[in-house]
């Protein structure tokens, strides 16, 4: 009989770690805050009325405001939540042994599961943009003003911040996969959101990727009130750095994977 | 003797299941964090802090707390998510109910060892503010009382956050659950108004006040009332427990 085996590529094996976290309810963990965040923002978007010594529209006002907890905090946290639960899946009840005794090269399995957190990125993208205009809607209706932005521009900038994402998501996944101990990939993690708002103020912003959605958000911030903030996104030094940071964690967390399974004196 | 229980041994028992964890080194790295945030502050804008006017301490609490508490919550949180983690990770949990051991005495365990585990960040932060001021700042009148008074509010207002954490990452199998649902809570409490008394009070917003902003009463208030929320997270623990029972 023919032998009828073929290495699994990419795609299929990303098709397998979705069906993986299909009952794990990370889609409540993506909601609840995008949801939780523009709900008081809505109920409150009178304050956008109040002079503003940058002279900005209420409707740009209030979409800049909302953005901004998400590209400070929440975007950089649930990559992290979610680093944290891919890597969990694995490792309980000693997935990733089983795993290895696949005929699957472990740098694409890698891959694939940083493929998965890249989606539930673009997932929270999204509903992000959903529960925008669904809060906008509210917002004006309560406030009979118009809060609605055009969905191109809403659609541009949150996908641009989104895309700044994927260097501090690679650090992310390396650090879960270099870092056994989940109490240390996640604590790292969460430790670096704290100061990337000090590190934006610096001249050196671009050495710290963790920073670059909300840089994105702050020359969007700029580009309307010119005083705020520069108004040009500096692709420059970002793009190189961002896509070396990204190439290279990619590159290390691919070598790294699996190393402590495959050594038999850790089981 | 059979069915002899010795509940203030829980801790020493907990500490054990701790090791390899990675429990103690991220405290004490958190610690380290959160005590560079002030001197690092102070080492880039020092004349903008000296320059001020009133107690050095609430200028450098003013200046670095919010950053420092956030550090701290974070650590909590990753704490309390570790603490059971441990138990649920390789089906501990059952072995541990299957003993003559109430479910409640763990959680009380746990809570003891957050708490003096918090200890040691607060300390080290504590330290780092007394080298600041004694670095910049010449006046050091009162330095140590107004420090110590300073760090055992911090605890206090840092134990309901500890509690709450906890409660949460005990009804979670899965890590990445209670740490997502942490994570979204240090977030909301991030964002809320900072004024009102009802906030200031709420687990996960209380650690980011200040001492020096309570009047002498208003501060025993709030201790009293942090400390009556652990006690209200603890009996949720137990009532959980008795649900949980009848459903499991």
């Amino acid at each position: 009989m023919k032998n009828e085996y073929r290495p699994l590529n990419l795609f299929s094996l990303f098709g397998v770690e979705m069906l993986k976290i299909r009952r794990s309810g990370i889609f409540w963990i993506l909601l609840i805050p995008a949801v939780m965040m523009w709900l008081p923002s809505a109920m409150n978007a009178n304050v956008n009325f109040l002079v503003n010594p940058f002279d900005i529209s209420p409707e740009h006002n209030y979409f800049i405001q909302g953005y901004m907890g998400l590209a400070w905090f929440m975007i950089p946290a649930t990559l992290i939540v979610c680093t944290v639960l891919l890597s969990q899946t694995e490792i309980r009840s000693r997935g990733l042994v089983k795993c290895l005794t696949l005929p699957v090269s472990t740098a694409k399995l890698c891959l694939a599961k940083f493929l998965v957190t890249i989606v539930l990125a673009a997932v929270q993208l999204v509903l992000s943009i959903a529960t925008y205009y669904g809060s906008a809607l509210l917002a004006s209706k309560l406030y009979a003003y118009d809060f609605l932005l055009p969905l191109s521009y809403v659609c541009r900038c949150a996908s641009l911040i989104y895309l700044a994402a994927v260097p501090a998501a690679a650090i992310y996944w390396m650090l879960s996969i270099l870092i056994r101990t989940p109490i240390f990939s996640a604590g790292l993690g969460l430790a670096s959101i704290v100061p990337s708002v000090l590190m934006l103020n610096t001249e050196i912003w671009y050495s710290y990727p963790p920073d670059y959605p909300f840089y994105i958000l702050m020359t969007e911030y700029g580009r309307i009130a010119p005083d705020v903030f520069g108004a040009e996104i500096q692709l420059i030094p970002m793009l190189p750095i961002g896509i070396c940071v990204t190439v290279f964690s990619l590159a290390i967390a691919c070598a790294r994977y699996g190393t402590a399974e495959r050594n038999s004196d850790s089981l | 003797m059979s069915g002899t229980r010795v509940p203030f041994l829980q801790p020493f028992l907990e500490t054990r299941k701790l090791r390899r964890t990675g429990f103690c080194p991220a405290f004490l790295g958190g610690g380290l964090l959160g005590a560079l945030v002030p001197a690092v502050n102070m080492a880039v804008r020092a004349e903008s802090f000296t320059s001020q006017s009133g107690s050095p301490f609430r200028i450098l609490m003013d200046a670095n707390w919010q950053l420092m508490a956030q550090l701290n919550i974070f650590l909590v949180v990753c704490g309390a998510c570790i603490l059971y983690h441990t138990e649920y990770a390789d089906n501990g949990i059952q072995k541990a109910r299957s003993l003559p051991m109430r479910p409640l005495c763990l959680f009380l365990g746990k809570l003891t060892i957050l708490a003096v585990s918090c200890l040691l960040p607060l300390c080290i932060e504590a330290l780092s503010l007394l080298l600041c001021r004694a670095h910049w700042f010449s006046d050091s009148a009162g330095a140590g009382r107004q420090l110590l008074a300073g760090l055992a509010f911090e605890l206090v207002l840092l134990l309901p956050t500890a509690a709450a954490m906890l409660f949460l990452s005990s009804m979670c199998q899965n890590m990445w659950i209670s740490l997502g649902a942490g994570v979204i809570l240090v977030f909301f409490s991030s964002m809320l108004p900072q004024g009102s008394a009802a906030v200031a009070l709420m687990p996960f917003a209380s650690p980011y006040r200040m001492l020096h902003q309570f009047s002498g009463r208003e501060a025993l208030w709030m201790c009293a009332l942090c400390l009556g929320e652990v006690l209200l997270f603890c009996a949720a623990e137990r009532i959980y427990h008795n649900i949980r029972r009848c459903f499991s």
